[in-house]
């Protein structure tokens, strides 16, 4: 067993009936890292973070936080979570919810510079029913800190708030992950994985089927990504020389090319309306689609 | 290091917290069963009903926070979801129910005190120090199979649906357990059920004490609330276990 991971999995497996949800995943986490699993919903995220929390218990394999088995007592008390779907008790206030927290952890973090650190002083003594939703996931992460963590799990931290909210709650994470805070993040927003994360591990069908740095992972698809407006329909351009993928994007296309000069010379020649047209190179969400469309085309 | 003395403390003061701050959930827990005891036990009473009553409606008064408090509050809890992120803290499991229970007997305190003080006043109740002890003890040993009841009932059942619950069988407990009327005034298919329930065998030791003997003995009423409060305790741990997997 590899004793310096924060987190170490070993062919972890979770079936539900005769569906396995997690499907023999093995996964290291070192000091340090900011991990982001990535999967689309029902790829087995979830499932595996529940599994890595001890709220299940795998069917098969071990999880360990720092040595000690995932759901124990010493393993809670070196982890904090943000979880999905988690709401405080509505009638009492975040400093008061922090203090009970406290006294849970052997060495918590001192609760006005916790409620400092994360900004929210403003509204650290008003009932938590009256925040508003991205105060309250800020809340949520105040108290995910409260026991000084090893390894933050944070679980779909943004889903459901604005844009604004949202990045109040990335600069509560960067904050932490300056501090050089162990991060594991699931989410479903590839801009919030590529904004916070420095490795990125792609699951689907309960497998994990991409895993490396994030430029990496990034890099790991060549050529361009066209978008435009075009009377062409969306088979007659996947016919185009050198077009990988084709996906309707807002009221135009985007065309993810091999070769963008043949595909952009194709596509001029052949649609004189062509307009709104950007070339760029392909983002994280290309590169995800890519390496699923492999894994499915390998399974197949 | 935080002692187990301390994180019990501090979960019993955030649930008193929480209790005192739902107003629409005090205001008609406390007020309810000393208005009913001032109308039925005084008001309305001919004879002897403000001892009896006072020993039935001390097992009512604490049915109320101990049924809802736990029903709905852990079907609520558990709902959206705190459940879980308290199962992820290294908080002990123990803890939160604990802390809930002591929240409940000292609620329940306060429901029983007006319907102490009233029968003692306005009803002219008059009670050995040890009887009234004895009442105190037997009404606050009400508030374990009643949270059971509830904290089973609130593991099985979504946060509406324990409401719904939680009421059918808080009434169901105080009528047919004959807490509202004696069950002498049941036909005897009804007082067969009366046998069934832990309210009945509550109000029959609390009947003792205010001066009216119970017709099973004292002794029974109690081994039978111990096997009821465990069966209950087994119901919440069953229900417990379900909803972890």
């Amino acid at each position: 067993m590899n004793t310096t991971a924060v987190l170490h999995a070993e062919c972890v497996e979770k079936t539900y009936g005769n569906t396995r949800a997690v499907a023999g995943v093995n996964l290291s986490i070192q000091k340090g890292e900011v991990c982001a699993l990535l999967g689309e919903n029902g790829a087995g995220k979830t499932t595996f973070i529940q599994c890595a929390l001890g709220l299940t218990r795998p069917t098969a394999g071990q999880i360990h936080v720092l040595g000690q088995p995932a759901g124990s007592r010493s393993a809670r008390g070196a982890i904090g979570a943000m979880l999905q779907d988690s709401d405080l008790p509505d009638l009492m206030t975040a400093r008061e919810h922090l203090s009970l927290f406290a006294t849970y952890y052997s060495q918590p973090a001192d609760i006005a510079a916790l409620i400092g650190d994360t900004g929210i002083e403003a509204f650290a003594d008003a009932r938590y029913k009256k925040l508003s939703g991205g105060q309250k996931r800020r809340v949520q992460f105040a108290l995910a800190l409260v026991g000084n963590p090893e390894l933050l799990f944070l679980d779909e931290p943004t889903t459901g708030l604005d844009q604004a909210a949202s990045r109040a709650v990335w600069n509560s994470v960067r904050a932490m992950v300056d501090r050089g805070k162990t991060i594991l993040l699931t989410t479903h927003y590839l801009e919030e994985a590529d904004a916070l994360a420095d490795r990125i591990v792609v699951m689907q069908n309960g497998g994990i089927v991409a895993d490396g740095p994030t430029y990496d992972i990034r890099g790991r698809v060549g050529g361009a990504l066209i978008t435009c407006q075009t009377s062409l329909s969306q088979p007659e351009v996947i016919s185009i020389p050198g077009v990988r993928s084709v996906q309707e994007k807002g009221r135009g296309l985007a065309i993810l090319s091999e070769d963008a000069p043949l595909t952009l010379r194709y596509l001029l020649d052949h649609d004189r309306g062509l307009s709104d047209l950007t070339v760029e190179k392909p983002g994280l969400s290309e590169a995800i689609d890519s390496l699923s469309e492999c894994t499915t085309r390998e399974a197949a | 290091m935080s002692t187990i003395i301390d994180i019990l403390l501090a979960e019993t003061g955030a649930e008193l917290r929480k209790t005192i701050r739902a107003p629409e959930f005090v205001i008609p827990t406390l007020a309810l069963p000393v208005c009913f005891y001032l109308l039925f036990g005084i008001m309305l009473s001919r004879g002897g009903a403000a001892e009896t009553l006072l020993a039935t409606y001390g097992v009512f008064a604490v049915m109320g926070p101990a049924i809802f408090g736990f029903g709905a509050g852990v079907a609520n809890e558990r709902e959206r979801g705190w459940l879980d992120i308290k199962r992820v803290s290294p908080a002990p499991a123990w803890s939160y129910i604990g802390a809930k229970l002591l929240a409940t007997v000292i609620f329940a305190v306060f429901a029983l005190l007006p319907i102490y003080v009233a029968a003692a006043t306005l009803g002219d109740v008059a009670l050995e120090r040890g009887a009234w002890l004895g009442l105190l003890m037997t009404h606050l040993l009400a508030v374990f199979p009643f949270s059971l009841l509830g904290l089973a009932l609130g593991f099985r059942f979504g946060a509406n649906a324990a409401i719904a619950m939680s009421n059918v069988c808080f009434l169901s407990l105080a009528v047919l357990g004959g807490l509202w009327f004696p069950i002498a005034l049941f036909p005897s298919v009804m007082q067969n059920v009366a046998y069934g329930l832990p309210s009945f065998h509550l109000a029959e030791v609390a009947l003792s004490f205010t001066g009216y003997a119970a017709d099973t003995g004292t002794g029974d009423n109690l081994a039978t609330i111990g096997i009821m409060t465990a069966a209950l305790g087994g119901l919440a741990g069953l229900a417990w276990q379900r909803q972890r997997t």
